[in-house]
């Protein structure tokens, strides 16, 4: 019924989910409470890794666009729209776990700031990427016209990254990667620090499953074409 | 070989260029959409304070750019597909580089007949008796962001070509992309219309402002040939 790499996939996203839930648990008992925020800063262990994984996707997507525009291959393309739509569930997490924090602590839910802005403009791109697989037959044209915008996206993403540098921004500055090093409480680095690792390695999970989803629907899509022509 | 491709080069400008002086309508088209854009802007805004009088001329001459761009941009291709032209030039030894370089050009050309009129009309609506905003470095900082916006016009121009969905997807991926190219130059366009700021910061969103050029003109001649390559 199943088959090992089946099996191996649920025990392995059984632990990756084990692994988040303790990330968490870590979250609210190991690492302490804020002097300034108080409780509620607490979101940013989820905050923080969501919008490290929703870059880290875009790199992935990128590297996946070259491959796939090297060999002309459909199927590394297939990982690459795995690899998008993961990127987008995580930059939609960003922005609703950012506002969340946003509303006690800036008194708004949403503000024109720089990385705001630049991060939900990663989603629209995201979207895009998404719309314009679904808008093309498959084919060599479109494994050509993705990879390209693949690539395009990831060339915005320095600019999010920078812009709380480049702009004056309410989203504080980099504080984890920053001259003269961190000026966290230890405790909370690394709270941070593994949910990142737990986050980026939960995201590949969601990747390889998804992606072999996709595989697989190609391959009945087009042996029910092969059926229907007898 | 390189006199060839410089050769193909001319060809496929001087092709472009006729293509679009045989229809006017397609060359006047965005500068009325953008003439349009600015007295719709300009009625919504009302009376604006003379402090804000730089940062609203800005907002709306180059977002009215962008549209008026937008809409030049995405039927670039659409001579050559109505006849077919673009599969034939694919299978044709044209350079993939001289095809991209011809286009681009173009693109210049058109962009540069919208972009120029719209700051002028932008001016001459916003200014006041003791404020005047045409200023010849804005105009120079909208041909460096014509350059990006162009390079990416004419990649997802051929990107979209053969999309379902083209109309709604070119702006959708246009909008976004183009994001970094137009904050650079409206801070860039800002701080030379204020006056009195330090140059260091002048040359801070110009290098932005070039960067992306850069990169996306590279990527542009990169990726073209890999879009057009049927093999």
């Amino acid at each position: 019924m199943f088959s090992v790499e089946d099996k191996r996939e649920f025990y392995a996203g059984a632990l990756l989910q084990f692994l988040v839930l303790a990330h968490w648990l870590g979250a609210f008992y190991y690492a302490p409470v804020d002097i300034h925020q108080g409780q509620v800063y607490r979101i940013m262990f989820l905050h923080v890794p969501c919008a490290i994984t929703a870059f880290a996707s875009s790199l992935g997507l990128c590297i996946f666009s070259i491959i796939g525009l090297r060999q002309r291959s459909e199927s590394v393309m297939a990982w690459a729209k795995a690899t998008a739509e993961v990127g987008l569930l995580f930059t939609i997490l960003t922005l609703a776990t950012g506002s969340i924090w946003g509303r006690p602590t800036w008194g708004t839910w949403w503000t024109w700031d720089a990385r705001l802005t630049t991060t939900f403009l990663l989603a629209l791109l995201y979207a895009g990427y998404l719309l314009l697989h679904a808008s093309m037959p498959a084919g060599p044209g479109r494994v050509r016209v993705c990879a390209v915008l693949g690539i395009l996206i990831f060339a915005d993403v320095p600019v999010i990254y920078k812009s709380v540098t480049w702009w004056r921004t309410l989203h504080q500055p980099p504080s984890i990667i920053r001259e003269g090093g961190s000026t966290m409480d230890p405790e909370i680095l690394w709270t941070i620090v593994v949910g990142i690792v737990i986050m980026c390695l939960y995201s590949s999970w969601m990747v390889r499953v998804r992606g072999r989803n996709i595989l697989l629907t190609g391959q009945l899509e087009a042996a029910s074409f092969e059926q229907l022509n007898g | 070989m390189m006199a060839n491709a410089w050769q193909q080069y001319r060809a496929l400008v001087s092709q472009g260029v006729r293509a679009e002086l045989a229809d006017l309508e397609r060359l006047v088209s965005p500068v009325l959409f953008a003439i349009t854009l600015l007295l719709l802007f300009a009625f919504a805004m009302g009376d604006v304070d003379d402090s804000l009088r730089i940062r609203v001329y800005l907002a709306e001459t180059m977002l009215t750019a962008l549209f008026a761009l937008q809409v030049s941009f995405a039927r670039l291709f659409e001579p050559d597909r109505q006849d077919r032209v673009f599969d034939l030039l694919r299978t044709y030894p044209v350079s993939h580089t001289a095809l991209f370089l011809a286009k681009y050009s173009l693109i210049l050309i058109l962009g540069t007949a919208t972009m120029i009129p719209t700051l002028v009309f932008g001016a001459f609506l916003n200014q006041t008796a003791n404020q005047h905003l045409f200023s010849w470095s804005v105009v120079g900082i909208s041909l460096l962001a014509l350059a990006g916006l162009g390079a990416l016009g004419v990649l997802l121009s051929a990107m979209t070509l053969k999309a379902n969905a083209r109309q709604i997807l070119y702006p959708l991926l246009y909008f976004p992309l183009t994001a970094p190219v137009l904050l650079a130059a409206v801070q860039s366009s800002r701080l030379c219309l204020d006056g009195g700021r330090a140059a260091s910061d002048i040359k801070a969103w110009l290098g932005l402002l070039l960067g992306f050029d850069c990169i996306y003109v590279t990527l542009g001649i990169l990726l073209f040939t890999e879009l057009v390559d049927e093999s």
